[in-house]
Parts: structure tokens; C-alpha cells; sequence
């Protein structure tokens, strides 16, 4: 029966004729995909010979295990830092605040001081954590540098998505009764929360990936064991001392196989945010 | 309401530490720069290209030409890659495989600027420097490296924009007769010029704030442009004085001035991003 | 001269949905036919066949034959530009483009390829005029059309669509977002254009389908239930099914 309807049915294809500039440009995507292929293909290959279990989980100097504690232990702290700070403001902003001059104002500092390049936060990390302060070069000073870096994204982040619940939510639950406190809590935090996620997944990638802001903040050395005022070299830090004054064939290969390990743990944390959004989406 | 008062108290200071703390940051970094200023003048030191801090001669003339150049150039070489990854991605695929192609796109823009460094080291200075006979450090190779990191962001960015312009435009264009080709010249580009300035911006603030991934490759020495010789930008210089300047030596508020600058350009690139918004709304 | 549109045995499938059922119809040069018919019978797919606009549609397959005048519609080999300049298409909702109002007149000429300024305002103020928008925009040809009205946009439109030199137009709803009276203005321009284009109005409005067309056909699930002269439809309906549409019981 189905077989008989379809007979003699034809599919339209959209005209052929005046896309000649589109398949250029598609041509175009797929050389631009390639080249950033190209990124991640060599890293990969160089990497093999260097990638074994000594090297990521042994004991043994040259390994890259303390690297990698460093990273996420500092970065893991540095986001459960700056995010409920981050969000605070950000509810402040969205669902107390009076929209005004001051709360565009406001945007435009967020928006100033979430782009200040990393560099710069470093500088001011190490003149005041660092020389006035006398905090040792470690995972601590790296912990303050990192949270320095994500507060103004995290912000940002938060109130776009408090901003994309739409205000007529907020309407009807005020119109039941319910206090600001109360509507935020229950309605609107719970419908903004899967995108704070997704998002702060994507910030968390940012800071494990962050280099200049650690180099002299949490130093270039590690210790012998995790300390928080022990030194703090984290992945990136390691790739790329590595690669800027290794020069032997371990060396390079140790330097990209440091590099797919921070490149898994990014790819792991977009991916796990991304599936929590997801599953909170749906049991909302 | 009592809960809503305590409420707003306790965000309000997290709020108003979260602005303190940024001030702080521009204080510290103003400071410096005013003390910088002071003992070297505001001019002299953005004409002069000799940095010789051992001289105490500050001219950042070098690595402000340097950022500008390294930053024109990814952009120009990034502006093809973006328009052809954003037409395929928002015009020409449908479905799954859109879903699939911005989710690869969304990989790339969280790959570290390191990783970007790490393949300009290893790919594209080797090859600078087999076609050119040079060293292969310099700001071309900075600039193929930045071009190379910044095209996920902007190509995600110009594309959600594409997407956005509205059918019914497009159906528009075409029931009058126009191509594909002629509706996505005259329609659809013109109408994204909003959203496609801003993911412009971005960009630019990205490149020019851009430090680890061009310090690898730029080969640090002060020099005023020579696109194939080893330079500096305002980032670079400053992640490797940092070291040979700590606070309280001479030379160190000459790195508060370059920073000051940075963070004035970050603010102008913001500012001009939100005349960019009202100008869509308007 | 105004072509005649011919359908035969038209089939349409959106996927494993089918939107038309074996569709077969006759619409003479010049005149207007009215199509009328709930929500999702078919009526804007059967509309967007007639320019081919329905191939964005993805997954979209047809069966059956249409002509409009010397057009084979439905043969791959079709030139779809030159189709959809011959057939013109005015939406539901207003849709100039975010440019001049001068701009959006000249779109089309453009594309085709007219590049002398001369003869472009002249074809823009014709088209203007034949519209009767050119009175009220005379004058203010550089402001942005997002400056007119819904009324005065859906008549920009029109003349937009007048502007490539249209035989036939296609109009979706072209009233469904107006008020009372700018629908009047442009249920008068309908009654100027006949004879001139042959046209094809999808309307809700019943009163609107009797006032302006020559011909009305009532779809119902995908199906043409019934074609005839407005009057007849409106007084005397052979079938059970339009009755109870025309009346209400549906
Ligand atoms: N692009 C599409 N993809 C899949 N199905 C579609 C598509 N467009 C329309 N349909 C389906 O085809 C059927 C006919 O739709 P159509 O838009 O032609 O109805 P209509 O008579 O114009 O309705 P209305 O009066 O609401 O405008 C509907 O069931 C609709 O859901
Ligand atoms: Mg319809």
C-alpha cells in the first residue's frame, strides 16, 4: 500500500542553477575544516609514542600525573570559587536590580573586564599576591589567578541565562503570591540552570586550557606531593615549557602527548556539562 | 518580604566585591602606568620603538605596531574560512548534520590557545620557514597561527547569525526570482551585518588579547614590523618581562603601561559592541 | 498576457506525510481563484507548488503535472528563476527586506540584471503606483520600509512582486495581519489587477474569497472537494462538505 502511493513520486531538488558561489563556498568549509584538523591529527600522531601508563600515572619524574592533579584540583577550586560569587551577582542583577543606567553600565564592565587578555591578570596576581603579599609561587597564588580569570565570564554567563527566562514566567508566579526570593529559587533558577551548566562547562574547559595567567603564579615546577602552597604547573604550563625549551624527540613527543591529555580533559568536561544539561532538561 | 531583603543584601555584596575587586585590578595596573607616565611622559614612549629597559628606554611603538599587525592579519586570513564555514554551516546543511558540524566547531573554540601553539610551532613555522628561507618565527607565522584559532569562535558566532535571518526574507528574495547565490549576497549577508560586526569584535578582542599562542611563534625581540623577522607584541612583551622585571624594579610600570593600554582597548571594543546591538534594534 | 494554470493528479508528500491528494484543476487567463479550506488542508502547499517555493521544503516529493501558461512546473529541467519572476508571491505576513523602500522596489529588477538608474526609477515609481502606495511614499523613497505600516509593508510588497513584470501572483493570507482598512485597500487592488494577472488567493475570510475571485476551490485534507465559479460555490455547493464548511458546522 505504502509501496503503490509512492510510485511515480519524485523528489524536488532544489535548483541547481545560482549556487555556484555556495559550492565554492562549501569547498571553501571543507579545506577550513582539514586545516583545523590539522591541529589536532599531528598532535595526536606525535603523541602515540609518549603515551603510555608511566607516563600518565607513574611516580617517576618526567611523568605528567602531578600536572594533571594540578589542573583539576585548581581549576575544580578556582570554579566552585567564582561560581556561586558569579551567580549571586548575576541574580542580583537580573531579578532584583531595577534595570537601569547602572545595570547597563554594569554590562559594559562585565563585558570590559571578562575580555582583560590573561596576561594582564597574571601581572597583577604576582605584583599583589606574589611580591606584597609574599604567597609563595603555587597551586594558591594559581587557585587566585584562575578565579580572578572566570568570575567576570561566570557572571556574564549567568545572567544571559536568567536573562533568556522569559518575564512573563516572573509575572505569573508575583501574581500567585510568591516573593522574589521564592520565584527565583523555584521557578527560575531550575529553568535557567541546564544553560548555566552547558555554559559553565564551557568556561571550566577555558580555564584548564589557561596558560599565560599560571606561568608565574603557579609556577613552572611540581612537587613531590599536592600542596596548596606547593608549586603548581599545571598541563598547559607543561606543554608549553616543553615545547618553547625541550628540544629532544622526548621532548616534542612528551609535549604533544601533554597536550592530548589537556585536550581530553577539555573534551571530557564539555562533554559531561553538555549530558548533565541534558538530563536536567529533560526530569525538568 | 524579610527573605527578599537578606537576600538582596547578601547579592548585592557579592555584587559590589565582585566590582571592587575589578577595580582594584585597574588601580593597581593605573598606578603603575601613572608612575610610568610621569617619569617618561604619555608620548615619547608610543614613538619611540627602543625598548632598552637596561637604558631605561621604554618605546613601546614596536610591540603596539606588532599587536595591530599580528591582529589585522589573522583577521584577514581568518575572513574567508569564517564566511565559508558559516554559509555551510547556517545555508547549506540541514538537520544532523548541521547538529554535527556546529557541535565539531563548538571542539575547536575550546581547544587552548596552547594547542594552537603547539601547531604553529610544529606545523606552520616548519613550513614558513621551508618557504621562505627565513627562521620562520615572526608575525606571519603569529598571525597564520591566531587566524587559525580565532576562526571557531567568529565562524560560530556568524553563524548562529546567519541562521537567525528570518525565512520569510529569504522566501522573499527568492519568489522574486533571485538565485541562492544572488539571496545570500543581497539578503542574507545585509541583514546579518549586525551580528556579523559583533562576532567581528570578539574576534579582534581575541587576537589582540591573545598571549601564549603568539609569544610561541612571534620569536620575541623588539622590532617594528618586518613580517618574516622575530618581533613582540603589547601580550608577549609583557609575559616575558614579567620575569626579567618583577614589582618594585625599574622597569616594571613600563609593563602597567602596556597593560593599562590593553585593558583601554578591550573597553573600546566592548563600547563599540554595544553600539553594535542598539544599532540592530534600532 | 495572463497564462491559464493547469494541475493534474497533484500529489505532494512532506516525508511519509502526504499534504495533496491526486489535485486536479483548471484556471483560466486573468482570472482569480480563491482557495478556502481549514487549517492544514493543504491550501499555502498547494500556493508554493505553483512557484516551486515548496522545494525548501526538506524531504518534499511530488507526483502529477502543473503548467502555469508555458511552464512545465514540475519538470526537473525547469528554470526555477525565470518561473518564480513570472509567478509573483506575496506573504502572510509582511516581509520587506531591512533596506530602502526604494531598495526593496528595485530588488528584483536588480537581480534580473537592469543596472540603469533611469529606467529603475521609472519601473519603481510604475510599480509604486500600481500598488497606490506611490502617494503615500513619494518623497521618502530613502527611508527604511521597516518605517511603514503593516498595511503600507504588505503593499510595498505588492509592488515589489509588480516590479519583475509578474503574469501570475500568488497572494498567502495577504490580509491575515491587517486591520479592517488597509485589507480594504488591498482587496481593491485584487479587483484592479484582474484580467491583467491570473491570481491565486489563499483566504480564512469567506467574505473576502466571495468579493474578489471569479472561482473558488474548498480543500479539505488535502483533497479538492470543490471548484466553481464564486457564485455557484457561495450559493449553490454540490458538495455536502462545503456547505457545512461555508456554514460553519465543520
Ligand atoms: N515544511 C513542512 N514539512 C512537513 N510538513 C509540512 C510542511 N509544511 C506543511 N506541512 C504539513 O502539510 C499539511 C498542509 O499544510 P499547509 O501549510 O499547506 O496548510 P494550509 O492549508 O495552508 O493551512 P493554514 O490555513 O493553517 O495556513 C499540514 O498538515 C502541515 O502540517
Ligand atoms: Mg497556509
Amino acid at each position: 500500500m505504502a509501496d503503490r502511493q509512492w510510485r511515480g513520486a519524485r523528489p524536488l531538488k532544489p535548483p541547481g542553477q545560482g549556487r555556484a558561489a555556495h559550492k565554492i563556498l562549501a569547498g571553501m568549509a571543507v579545506l577550513a575544516v582539514l586545516l583545523l584538523l590539522s591541529v589536532i591529527i599531528p598532535l595526536v600522531a606525535q603523541a602515540v609514542p609518549a603515551l603510555n601508563a608511566a607516563f600518565l600515572f607513574g611516580r617517576a619524574p618526567g611523568s605528567i600525573a602531578p600536572e594533571a592533579v594540578n589542573t583539576v584540583t585548581m581549576v575544580a577550586i578556582s570554579a566552585a570559587v567564582s561560581f556561586p560569587l558569579a551567580l549571586l551577582a548575576g541574580l542580583y542583577l537580573v531579578e532584583f536590580a531595577r534595570p537601569s543606567r547602572w545595570t547597563r553600565a554594569f554590562d559594559q564592565f562585565t563585558g570590559t573586564v571578562l575580555s582583560v587578555p590573561s596576561i594582564v591578570v597574571g601581572l597583577v596576581v604576582v605584583d599583589v599576591a606574589v611580591v606584597r603579599w609574599h604567597w609563595p609561587v603555587s597551586t594558591l597564588t594559581g587557585i587566585l589567578a584562575l578565579t580572578l580569570m572566570n568570575w567576570p565570564l561566570t557572571v556574564a554567563l549567568v545572567v544571559e541565562a536568567l536573562q533568556s527566562v522569559p518575564g512573563l514566567y516572573r509575572d505569573g508566579s508575583w501574581a500567585l503570591g510568591a516573593s522574589r526570593w521564592q520565584t527565583v529559587t523555584r521557578l527560575i533558577l531550575p529553568l535557567a540552570l541546564p544553560q548555566m551548566i552547558e555554559q559553565g562547562g564551557m568556561a571550566v574547559a577555558r580555564l584548564m586550557g589557561e596558560t599565560a595567567v599560571l606561568i608565574y603564579t603557579a609556577g613552572v615546577n611540581v612537587g613531590p606531593g599536592w600542596a596548596l602552597g606547593g608549586p603548581g604547573e599545571s598541563l598547559a604550563v607543561h606543554l608549553w615549557l616543553l615545547r618553547t625549551e625541550g628540544v629532544t624527540d622526548l621532548a616534542s613527543s612528551q609535549a604533544a602527548a601533554t597536550g592530548v591529555v589537556l585536550l581530553g580533559l577539555v573534551f571530557l568536561v564539555l562533554w559531561g556539562s553538555r549530558r548533565l544539561a541534558e538530563w536536567l532538561q529533560d526530569t525538568a | 518580604m524579610r527573605a527578599d531583603r537578606i537576600a538582596a543584601l547578601v547579592m548585592k555584596g557579592a555584587l559590589a566585591l565582585f566590582i571592587a575587586v575589578w577595580v582594584m585590578v585597574a588601580v593597581i595596573v593605573g598606578a603603575g602606568a601613572w608612575r610610568f607616565v610621569s617619569a617618561n611622559g604619555l608620548v615619547g614612549p608610543l614613538v619611540s620603538s627602543r625598548w632598552s629597559p637596561l637604558a631605561a628606554h621604554y618605546g613601546i611603538l614596536a610591540f603596539v605596531v606588532g599587536s595591530m599587525a599580528v591582529t589585522g592579519l589573522a583577521l584577514v586570513l581568518a575572513a574567508p574560512g569564517v564566511l565559508a564555514l558559516s554559509v555551510t554551516g547556517a545555508r547549506i546543511l540541514r538537520g544532523a548534520p548541521q547538529r554535527a558540524f556546529i557541535q565539531i566547531l563548538t571542539l575547536f573554540v575550546a581547544v587552548p590557545s596552547v594547542v594552537y601553539g603547539w601547531w604553529g610551532l610544529s606545523v606552520a613555522v616548519p613550513l614558513i620557514r621551508r618557504l621562505t628561507g627565513t627562521a620562520g618565527f615572526g608575525p606571519l607565522s603569529a598571525g597564520i597561527v591566531l587566524a587559525v584559532m580565532i576562526v571557531p569562535t567568529f565562524s560560530i558566532m556568524a553563524l548562529q547569525t546567519l541562521r537567525q535571518v528570518p525565512s520569510s526574507l529569504v522566501e522573499g528574495s527568492l519568489g522574486l526570482g533571485a538565485s541562492e547565490d544572488q539571496t545570500l549576497w543581497h539578503v542574507i549577508l545585509p541583514a546579518s551585518r549586525a551580528g556579523l560586526s559583533q562576532g567581528f569584535l570578539v574576534a579582534v578582542g581575541r587576537a589582540l588579547g591573545e598571549t601564549i599562542a603568539v609569544q610561541m611563534v612571534i620569536g620575541g625581540q623588539s622590532r617594528v614590523l618586518s613580517l618574516l623577522k622575530p618581533g613582540a607584541t603589547l601580550t608577549t612583551q609583557l609575559l616575558t618581562d614579567l620575569a626579567l622585571m618583577p614589582a618594585r624594579t625599574p622597569g616594571h610600570d613600563a609593563l602597567d603601561f602596556m597593560a593599562l593600554w590593553l585593558m583601554i582597548l578591550m573597553a573600546v571594543l566592548v563600547w563599540l559592541q554595544s553600539r553594535v546591538r542598539g544599532m540592530s534594534r534600532g | 498576457m495572463a497564462p491559464d494554470i493547469e494541475v493534474d493528479s497533484l500529489d505532494v508528500w512532506y516525508g511519509q506525510a502526504r499534504a495533496l491528494k491526486e489535485v486536479t484543476l483548471h484556471l483560466g487567463p486573468g482570472k482569480v481563484l480563491a482557495l478556502i479550506g481549514p487549517s492544514g488542508c493543504g491550501k499555502s502547499t498547494f500556493l508554493r507548488v505553483l512557484n516551486r517555493m515548496i522545494d525548501r521544503a526538506p524531504q518534499v516529493r511530488v507526483k502529477g503535472a502543473v503548467r502555469v501558461g508555458a511552464f512545465e512546473v514540475l519538470a526537473g529541467d525547469v528554470d526555477v528563476t525565470a518561473l518564480r519572476r513570472t509567478v509573483g508571491m506575496v506573504f502572510q505576513q509582511p516581509n520587506p527586506f531591512p533596506m530602502t523602500i526604494f531598495d526593496n522596489v528595485a530588488y528584483g529588477p536588480r537581480i534580473a540584471g537592469l543596472r540603469q538608474m533611469a529606467k529603475l526609477r521609472q519601473t519603481v515609481e510604475d510599480s509604486l503606483k500600481k500598488a497606490a502606495l506611490w502617494d503615500e511614499v513619494r518623497g521618502k523613497l530613502r527611508r527604511s520600509a521597516m518605517s511603514l505600516s503593516g498595511g503600507q509593508q504588505q503593499r510595498l510588497c505588492i509592488a515589489r512582486a509588480l516590479a519583475v513584470n509578474p503574469q501570475v501572483l500568488l497572494l498567502d493570507e495577504p490580509t491575515a495581519s491587517l486591520d479592517p482598512v488597509s485589507t480594504a485597500k488591498i482587496e481593491e487592488l485584487i479587483v484592479q489587477f484582474k484580467t491583467h494577472y491570473t491570481m491565486v488567493i489563499v483566504t480564512h475570510n469567506l467574505q473576502q474569497a466571495a468579493r474578489v475571485s471569479d472561482a473558488v476551490a474548498f480543500f479539505e485534507h488535502g483533497r479538492l472537494v470543490e471548484m466553481g465559479p464564486t457564485h455557484d460555490i457561495f450559493t449553490a455547493p454540490r458538495e455536502r462538505r462545503t456547505e457545512e464548511f461555508l456554514t460553519g458546522r465543520v
